[in-house]
């Protein structure tokens, strides 16, 4: 299996220009991924780090302020690339949703409030498919059922629906015309813990079903630890690990990704977690070298400086810390 | 039925409170105010010349006893209910003694003709061309518009209004100033087209700010709904503009319009007092204009009465029917 979207040196910032201030928000800053066919990849991070940004530009769905300034974007899709930034509106709008799709962050709010859901899944259908009323409410009815949502939501407004009900009626929305790709922006989020299962247990159904990619984006590890095959540790803007979610759970390097898991709540120990000192950095003046090393506890001279470079420590395990390198290389030598 | 118990009657009830506290205080408010009409009539009569003392007191007395205004505020007010029962506005102070109710209605089919017209295509045009310019707000045309009307929304209408009859009316010469129309009322082409001759300027002075106001309200209600998640997601989705712009925006910002639209015309009972004294046209707001110039407290009276009526009719009318444009209304 390939890569279905891979960047390259991403860098995507934000520029605004008020007044004569000239404001760069570095949002996305030098970011190489590469996501493989029907894998799930967790994409982490706390507020503020670019989560969000990072999906709107593989999305291909961002006006100005935010700009790429360098870098780009493939797709790999039925045996061709394409690269983002240089398809046509039209071949964007042909790929939306038949290929690739958005479960938005917030889907409280993304449902039409004076239409019925079975009139935005006939609009959905529709903009991609040759489709009459009737066949796409036939295939709305078949997808909701089978991933065992109640008949009566079809002839309900989304107001009459519970927030759980309303992301699950969106999560099939997004996926209703089985995309090979499907972006999921924070997806659980403002859900209570036992909707949470259902709507996880959900995409997991889905993306199984035709084997689709998943590119999950939450803050909560808790999430990715259930659903992904990989995970990127984002911080800042910067990419600084990412491996399988066994290793990032179990044998994380990175001192921001070992606090983000000791952070976590386990059964086995009732001890008060660790927080995280500090804050997250200001992405419109990010701090030089390791933007982490304001709040990391091994940071040396060299983090102040020297960017660190994302470094392969064990086959399918990368790390940007100087730290790490420097015990590496103790063992090595 | 639910329905009918739980959400109609309540607001039909609603609309009798309503039209009924609002005669009671157009009753009240000239009852209590120290002007008194029967002293203003006999004030005009004697500024040019003394009368005998006795000669004035019996007449006070005969014009109060005739106005029904020499009976206790109680009895007055029973009478005045008694009198409205059977649709009789009592007579008009200043034109006695025709009855009211005859001078409204001949009054009121120029003053609906005239606002009807003008709050429908000022609406239309307003919403219309407001929400497209909301939408499509980067385009040039959307920002000369809006321009265009920012500049004309805050000019007062009476600047508006001489402006038009200076240039169109003064120096053109192309419309005439005064009069609703000419010739016999007749179902002619002829007649109706004096109709619309003499009401073209009255019609265009208010239909331009009133276009300018709705025009702001519809692209401001659209520049919201646009950012709002659902047509963001939709368009993100590639659904077709028409289908975003018909059902997601238009079909969301329509609800505060109907409103507006549904309210305006239950004001047109009031009349247009500015325009209809500024173009001499014999609509109820002239009417209105010469009553209070007058002190003619029944005509006063009629048009107020009216208006609430219309006004709360239309709210009336808004409340049954928001269900149908809004499924978030609960029928309770």
């Amino acid at each position: 299996m390939g890569a279905i979207i891979e960047t390259n040196d991403l860098r995507a910032y934000y520029i605004t220009n008020a007044y004569g201030v000239e404001r760069t928000v570095k949002a996305v800053d030098g970011i190489t991924l590469r996501i493989q066919e029907g894998e799930v990849y967790g994409i982490a991070g706390e507020s503020g780090c670019g989560k969000s940004t990072l999906l709107r530009i593989l999305l291909g769905a961002y006006q100005p302020p935010l700009t790429v300034v360098g870098g780009d974007v493939k797709y790999h899709l039925e045996g061709e690339v394409l690269d983002a930034a240089e398809m046509t509106e039209e071949q964007q709008r042909d790929l939306k949703w038949r290929t690739i799709s958005y479960i938005p962050q917030g889907s409280m709010h993304v449902l039409n409030p004076v239409r019925r859901i079975r009139d935005t899944f006939h609009d959905f259908i529709s903009a991609h498919r040759d489709v009459s009323k009737a066949e796409s409410f036939q295939l709305t009815a078949d997808y909701l059922r089978d991933l065992g949502l109640p008949e009566k939501v079809m002839a309900s407004y989304p107001h009459q629906l519970s927030g759980g009900m309303r992301q699950r009626v969106t999560i099939a929305l997004a996926t209703i015309l089985w995309p090979k790709l499907i972006f999921a922006d924070e997806p659980t989020t403002a859900l209570d813990v036992v909707v949470q299962r259902g709507v996880i247990q959900m995409l997991k159904d889905v993306q199984q079903k035709e084997g689709s990619t998943l590119v999950l984006i939450t803050h909560d590890i808790g999430v990715h630890a259930n659903l992904a095959d990989r995970i990127g540790i984002l911080y800042a803007g910067k990419l600084v690990e990412e491996s399988d979610t066994k290793t990032i759970l179990e044998s994380p390097r990175h001192p921001y990704t070992r606090y983000l898991i000791e952070s976590l709540p386990s059964l086995d120990s009732r001890e008060e977690r660790m927080a995280i000192p500090g804050r997250p950095p200001a992405l419109d003046r990010p701090p030089s070298g390791c933007r982490f090393h304001e709040r990391c506890p091994l940071a040396k001279e060299i983090c102040k400086t020297v960017e660190p470079q994302l470094i392969q420590i064990e086959p399918g395990h990368f790390t940007a810390c100087h730290v790490v390198e420097e015990e590496l290389s103790h063992v090595a030598v | 039925m639910r329905l009918l118990d739980s959400y109609i009657l309540p607001r039909i009830a609603q609309w009798f409170m309503v039209v009924f506290i609002g005669i009671t205080v157009t009753f009240l408010i000239p009852r209590l105010s120290p002007i008194n009409p029967v002293d203003e009539i006999l004030a005009r009569m004697t500024a040019f010349q003394t009368m005998d003392p006795e000669a004035f007191k019996t007449m006070r007395e005969t014009t109060l006893a005739l106005y029904g205004l020499d009976k206790t505020l109680i009895e007055q007010y029973v009478a005045y209910w008694q009198r409205l029962m059977v649709g009789d506005l009592g007579p008009s102070f200043g034109n006695f003694p025709r009855p009211v109710t005859e001078i409204i209605a001949a009054a009121l089919p120029w003053t609906i003709g005239l606002l009807v017209t003008t709050t429908i295509i000022s609406w239309t045009a307003g919403v219309l061309l407001g929400s497209l310019a909301g939408y499509f707000h980067s385009r040039r045309w959307a920002q000369v518009f809006e321009r265009l009307v920012v500049v004309v929304y805050p000019v007062p209408y009476l600047i508006i209004a001489f402006v038009l009859i200076l240039i169109f009316v003064a120096e053109l010469k192309w419309f005439p100033l005064m009069g609703g129309s000419r010739g016999d009322a007749a179902l002619t082409w002829e007649y109706i087209s004096t109709l619309l001759y003499f009401g073209f300027m009255p019609a265009l002075s208010v239909v331009i700010g009133a276009t300018a106001f709705r025009f702001i309200m519809a692209k401001s209600l659209t520049t919201t709904e646009i950012a709002s998640d659902y047509v963001q997601y939709a368009e993100l989705a590639a659904v077709p503009r028409r289908k975003i712009i018909l059902f997601y925006v238009a079909r969301n910002t329509m609800l505060p319009q109907v409103t507006d639209l549904a309210l305006s015309l239950g004001l047109i009972f009031e009349g247009a007092l500015i325009t209809e004294v500024l173009f001499t046209y014999p609509g109820v707001g002239f009417v209105l204009y010469n009553a209070i110039y007058n002190g003619d407290y029944n005509v006063i009276m009629g048009i107020t009465l009216l208006s609430i009526i219309g006004v709360a009719t239309a709210a009336l009318l808004i409340d049954l029917l928001y269900p149908i444009f809004d499924p978030r209304v609960r029928l309770r």
